[in-house]
């Protein structure tokens, strides 16, 4: 299964691929969290639906965990073979007119990883703010969910927390400000008609994607959302 | 205009090597880069030293032997030219100039600022070809080439094989040398029998020598002397794909 490996194209074409999915999965993550603007009812029914998808959701996690995992290998791969390629570096070397994001995405990629480890701790096993994690919401209808709400807010009313949060989604769209025009490049998609538009297709949708997750820190700080009186 | 070179000084490729500086005076402005290190070289003939040794032929611009890294930058600071046409004019009275030899490891170094680029002959062995029957050739009006593909299979042709993009890359990645040759015979009526099996053999070959991979930062296509768009790498995984896909 892993023989793409034996070819730098083909783990390239990999990345880019399991790239491709993994911001599909950050605009629809996205999408998702935006809910909490709408108050606590749309957005806690919008997590126990995600819940209530069951099979289909263990579905959908598995894929991801497919995507993330292809990702790293080839990634880990490549960096390999490529830091093998100048065993003896220049004295002297300047980047002519590569971007700092394209010379970085090992790190920024790195960055990331740590992030989202830190991320399924505190959100997804509920062990970084325990105290935090067993809050219960009853919805309209009367059932009783987990309250993901008031768990955002006391998670971005913590500095360490949003100040990493704010760090890691930076270094997320600096990856993708290169990653999204590079896998088109990748895929073999490349035409002076749409360099430009792919180009700018790609900073602006890691630029949306920056605004849109911070901006639940920043309307949290801004007590745009807040905790509500008796809910908790 | 005196100068300060800081140039690479290696025995032999078993030999470990340092950077060894150099005044140079009474350089004219009007000489090519490598006619300075001639000068310098006589001098240091003249004090019974070892000249340094340096790759070139034509000096022209149209052999691809010449290399050198100039102060960090492929064939120097000015674009779209080599080590032999760029002239010393380029540089101001006094300024530091650091030279120093293509580094990856497919290009081990031979002496001094020489490297050996058999690797690129061996990819070309792979697949930089047509395979024609011998005889008398066809007549060339026989087969059409629409103007839009001779283009650019001409301008993928440029390439002269110097090995800037692999020095210039920070994975030390043969991308665009690669890419280059496979568009110049892929994009023509001639080069498409072989098309397929053309570019998994140069890409095996590639990877097996230990270059790098290829992340589209494209410093390639702003150090390369020939101006090779990094469009025929895009190409070259167009085709690597169909190929591995589909079979040939
Ligand atoms: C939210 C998570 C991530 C997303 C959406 C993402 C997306 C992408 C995309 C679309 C590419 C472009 C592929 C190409 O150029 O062919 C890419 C490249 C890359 N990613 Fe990620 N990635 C993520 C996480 C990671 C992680 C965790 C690592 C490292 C452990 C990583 C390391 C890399 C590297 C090294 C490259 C190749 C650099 C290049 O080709 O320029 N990424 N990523
Ligand atoms: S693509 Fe350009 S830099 Fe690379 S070998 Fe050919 S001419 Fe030299
Ligand atoms: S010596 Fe031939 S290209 Fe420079």
């Amino acid at each position: 299964m892993l023989g793409f490996l034996r070819s730098t194209i083909l783990s390239k074409i990999v990345m880019a691929v399991s790239g491709a999915a993994l911001v599909g999965f950050l605009i629809a993550h996205l999408t998702g969290n935006l809910l909490v603007f709408a108050g606590p009812e749309k957005i806690n029914a919008y997590g126990q639906g995600l819940r209530d998808l069951g099979p289909l959701l263990w579905v959908l996690r598995i894929g991801l965990l497919v995507a993330v995992a292809l990702h790293i290998i080839s990634s880990i791969f490549l960096a390999d073979k490529n830091r093998t390629a100048r065993p003896v570096s220049y004295s002297k070397k300047k980047s002519i007119q590569s971007t700092i994001a394209s010379r970085t995405m090992l790190f920024s990629g790195i960055t990331i990883l740590t992030f989202v480890a830190y991320h399924l701790l505190h959100y997804t096993y509920g062990i970084v703010q325990p105290e935090f994690y067993h809050g219960e919401y009853m919805l309209h209808d009367g059932r009783t969910v987990h309250d993901i709400y008031s768990m955002m807010i006391h998670g971005f009313t913590n500095p360490f927390i949003t100040v990493s949060y704010v760090l890691a989604v930076t270094f997320v769209c600096m990856h993708l400000n290169h990653a999204i025009a590079s896998a088109f490049q990748t895929l073999g998609f490349n035409h002076p008609k749409y360099n430009a538009k792919i180009k700018m297709f790609g900073v602006g949708l890691s630029a949306i994607l920056w605004v849109g997750y911070l901006s639940i820190p920043a309307g949290i700080m801004a007590g745009v959302v807040k905790l509500i009186e008796g809910a908790h | 205009m005196k100068l300060l070179l800081k140039i690479w000084r290696q025995q032999n490729s078993e030999t470990e090597g340092k950077i060894v500086d150099y005044m140079l005076d009474d350089v004219s402005p009007d000489m090519s880069f490598l006619e300075m290190l001639d000068v310098l070289n006589e001098k240091l003939i003249h004090k019974g030293e070892e000249p340094v040794a340096f790759d070139h032929d034509c000096r022209e611009g149209i052999c691809g032997a010449c290399s050198l890294m100039i102060n960090g930058v492929p064939h120097g600071p000015e674009k779209a030219t080599t080590t032999c046409q760029l002239h010393m004019r380029k540089f101001t009275d006094g300024q530091e100039i650091v030279i120093e030899p293509w580094r990856a490891a497919p290009f081990p170094v031979i002496k001094d600022l020489v490297v050996d680029r058999g690797s690129f002959d061996r990819i070309i062995q792979k697949g930089g070809f047509i395979s024609a029957s011998t005889g008398s050739a066809q007549d060339g009006n026989t087969i059409l080439v629409s103007k839009i593909d001779a283009d650019a299979s001409m301008d993928a042709a440029a390439c002269i094989g110097c090995g800037a993009c692999v020095a210039a890359c920070k994975n030390g990645s043969a991308s665009l040398f690669v890419a280059a040759k496979l568009s110049h015979l892929g994009l023509l009526p001639q080069g498409q029998p072989e098309r397929s099996t053309r570019v998994l053999a140069m890409v095996m070959q590639m990877d097996e020598e230990g270059f790098g991979s290829c992340t589209n930062t494209y410093d390639c296509e702003a150090a390369c002397p020939k101006g090779i768009s990094v469009k025929n790498i895009a190409r070259m995984n167009r085709d690597y794909l169909k190929a591995s896909l589909f079979g040939v």
